[in-house]
């Protein structure tokens, strides 16, 4: 059964099978052995300095050692090598942690005044809020802060519907906000039609003048959220009506007069309830002053 | 041994159970050509999502596992049941166990497991395990198929004709075993009720996520590479007709990756809330696989040695090389990634996706396109179509898994990075969302990479048909003489 291979001097195992395979008797490639050997060692030596086996409800802990100082200098953890040590390690003493720490030290207890004051400290701020706001507020917001119609309002602009001082903000951001226009399905037809048009007329649209005329007595209804004057009242979230933004009908985005009635019609008919989520228990006070300032500047502040 | 050859061409449709490999064959092709085609559509879906149309039953989450199920199991499943039929029979000269039910049983079997699996995930059943999102009365069924494979495998290996078992079938018969257990560990689970589709796993928590990935790497370990040695074992050395390098490394890194294999898997875990020691111990044995997974490279391109002008002349050659090429390198990296501080960075990344598609692209599929073309024509008694096609579908092959992964190691390196990056003030340096638009181009780059793999398919599947077509055509005036030139 044996067979001699032609082309080489190596002899096969002399098994044959479905009538042509055979195996060189060839022996280990020594460089595929020593490699393999080599691994053997890397292995050896890993389990030697870190946490490897287990024996019973114990593991074996490696000789490498582990050592993180709090901030005053005293040890914390001297033990092991451990991922859990080394967290806390790289979240006290790293170097980006340090000149993180550096930042909040300086904001942590600076006033609004001043930190709009400073350079240094806006610099860190935008730094700092940037993440944050793409992490907590771009979803709704956008990226931009520009907002979505009808539900999330534009940040970048200089409309500020529950005002724009760092402490609005600030109060905002910590506690939520609920917005909530009820809507009038009783006004119907001309009436509502009218209303549209004077509503559309605070701001300047030329609409026909004698039906706005007509709508004012309508506006009796509204007067007691968006003011007298249609300037909005920041208390309750109403929208100043006299400007030329809009954050709930899309109202530049409508075309023409009978589009942007349209607009109006609706949200006096349905009303809208918009929510802002609290985020006070998720985000550090630190965290919420570098988010106002962040969004403050956005939008030009107040 | 000359009267052995000479069985063994005389007449294999009489002596062996040729029908069912035909079968396989087939859904092999079929369920390849679905599988990539909703791989190509979720690559798409991440570069374009408007593809989703807003239709559950079309995204990401619901597609993902049909594409995985389909290309594993159904392509890569149904060409190893193909393959490890027509294998153990020509290597035992025995004709396949269990009469012509058992087999067929398997064949059916699998089939509906497949499918149904891939349909009830389209309408949100899945038992939410990665690659074991199979409802747990498919796993019931699928458990049944695969005692029936085992003992129509072992049974034809019992009543083989030849002194020693072929190393092809060693590498199949641990196949079937790991994937018994791990297929029956993993899914241990308490259906909400009989009649629910739902259930709750046995285990929870980090047991549940060490269960989960012991599984999962070890259905890399045993499904996706042992099996396809076994595969490669036969149509290299066939295909090459020269011996395999060597006997005594085929013994050596068969036991050590036995062995080897299933401490692995909870390296798929580092940085999470496990316990260190068993970070450290899956690393340590991820770089002791490195060599014993390179031992059947080896093997398979040593087998050329000497010969090595076939790959100017052989595109199926070309196939089975390259294919050993990339398992060499995906199993190169794959050890790498599994060192911790290399994980930190990996994880969560396109890195892994990438990773796992050179290996599935460049050596499961690569490996079993080339044994399908030499055994196709084989098995209609005929020669293939056109062997020109072979070299065109080669280079589409190649180009798209060369696209593939090159993106998603730009995708995965570079998002890591921006995770990973602090500013001047020690601030994260980007956010979440900023790694992701930065990801849109590679991933486009990466969708186009899978429409090149899946024309290469679809390719293969023409040249297939045309030469099962053609060997039809022939009967009864020329094949005789070409199943024996070419037995």
């Amino acid at each position: 059964m044996s067979t001699n291979n032609t082309s080489k001097e190596v002899e096969t195992t002399g098994h044959v099978w479905d009538g042509d395979l055979r195996e060189y008797s060839n022996p280990l490639p020594s460089w595929w052995l020593w490699t393999f050997y080599g691994t053997i060692v890397f292995s050896l030596i890993y389990w030697v300095l870190y946490p490897t086996w287990p024996i019973g409800n114990d593991f074996t802990k490696g000789i490498k050692t582990i050592e993180v100082k709090d901030e005053q200098g005293k040890v914390i953890y001297d033990g092991h090598w451990n991922t859990r040590a080394l967290l806390l390690d790289e979240m006290r003493n790293s170097p980006a942690a340090l000149r993180q720490k550096e930042g909040i030290e300086m904001v942590k207890n600076a006033s609004y005044e001043q930190i709009l004051a400073s350079p240094e400290m806006m610099s860190f701020a935008r730094s700092m809020a940037k993440g944050l706001f793409g992490d907590y507020c771009a979803a709704c917001h956008g990226t931009g802060g520009q907002g979505v119609l009808p539900y999330f309002p534009n940040l970048a602009d200089d409309d500020w519907l529950w005002g724009g001082k760092v402490e609005n903000i600030q109060k905002a951001i910590t506690s939520g906000l609920k917005g909530n226009m009820p809507g009038f399905p009783t006004i119907q037809g001309q009436a509502l039609d009218d209303l549209a048009l004077y509503v559309l007329s605070l701001s300047g649209e030329k609409v026909d003048a004698a039906a706005a005329e007509r709508g004012k007595k309508g506006y009796a209804m509204c007067m007691g959220c968006h003011g007298a004057d249609g300037k909005g009242n920041a208390m309750l979230g109403a929208p100043n009506l006299t400007d030329k933004v809009w954050t709930v009908a899309n109202v530049p985005g409508a075309g023409s007069i009978e589009g942007m009635k349209q607009e109006i019609t609706n949200v006096i008919h349905k009303g809208i309830k918009r929510e802002m989520p609290a985020f006070g228990h998720r985000l550090k006070d630190y965290e919420i002053k570098m988010l106002t300032v962040y969004v403050h500047e956005m939008g030009g502040g107040k | 041994m000359s009267t052995s050859a000479a069985v063994a061409t005389a007449a294999p449709a009489e002596q062996y159970n040729y029908d069912i490999v035909k079968k396989f064959s087939i859904m092999a092709l079929v369920w390849g050509v679905l599988g990539m085609l909703a791989g190509v559509y979720i690559a798409s879906e991440l570069a374009w999502p408007f593809l989703n149309f807003n239709t559950p039953e079309i995204t990401f989450g619901r597609l993902r596992p049909v594409h995985t199920t389909l290309v594993i199991f159904g392509f890569g499943g149904s060409a190893l049941f193909a393959t490890s039929y027509y294998i153990v029979q020509r290597t035992c000269q025995a004709r396949l166990w269990g009469g012509k039910w058992l087999p067929e049983f398997t064949f059916w079997g699998w089939q509906v497991g497949v499918g149904g699996g891939a349909i009830l995930y389209m309408l949100g059943f899945t038992q939410g395990r990665e690659y074991a999102e199979f409802v747990w009365q498919l796993d019931l069924a699928i458990t049944v198929v695969w005692v029936a494979y085992f003992l129509v495998f072992t049974m034809t290996l019992r009543n083989r004709s030849q002194p020693h078992i072929y190393v092809a079938n060693w590498f199949f018969m641990s196949f079937i075993l790991a994937v018994a257990l791990l297929h029956i560990f993993n899914n241990l689970a308490v259906p909400v009720s009989i009649t629910s589709l739902h259930s709750y796993s046995l285990f929870s928590g980090v047991q549940d996520a060490m269960t989960q990935w012991w599984y999962g790497h070890n259905a890399v370990g045993f499904f996706l590479t042992a099996a396809f040695l076994g595969m490669m074992y036969y149509f290299v050395p066939k295909q090459a007709g020269r011996p395999v390098y060597s006997y005594r490394l085929s013994i050596v890194h068969f036991w050590a990756l036995s062995f080897l294999y299933m401490w692995a898997g909870t390296h798929h875990l580092h940085w999470t809330a496990i316990p260190d020691w068993t970070s450290t111990l899956a690393a340590t044995f991820s770089i002791l696989l490195l060599l014993p997974s390179w031992g059947g490279m080896i093997n398979g391109i040593m087998t050329l040695s000497g010969a090595w002008e076939k790959l100017r002349t052989d595109p199926i050659m070309l196939f089975l090389i390259t294919a050993l090429a990339f398992y060499g390198m995906s199993t190169f990296e794959g050890p790498m990634m599994s060192l911790k501080s290399v994980n930190a960075l990996s994880h969560y990344t396109d890195w892994t996706v990438g990773h796992v598609h050179s290996g599935a692209l460049g050596w499961v599929a690569m490996v079993s396109m080339g044994s399908m073309y030499h055994m196709v024509p084989r098995l209609w008694g005929t020669t293939i179509y056109s062997l020109k096609l072979i070299y065109v579908h080669f280079w589409l092959a190649t180009i798209g898994i060369v696209l593939y992964i090159a993106s998603l190691w730009v995708a995965g390196i570079g998002q890591g990075l921006m995770l990973r990056a602090f500013d001047e003030y020690g601030n994260l340096a980007y956010t979440f969302i900023e790694t992701v638009t930065f990801m849109h181009l590679p991933y486009v780059v990466r969708a186009i990479g899978g429409m090149f793999f899946l024309a290469g398919m679809l390719l293969m599947v023409y040249n297939l048909y045309m030469t099962i077509v053609g060997a039809r055509r022939t009967v009864g005036v020329n094949a005789p003489a070409a199943a024996v030139a070419h037995g």
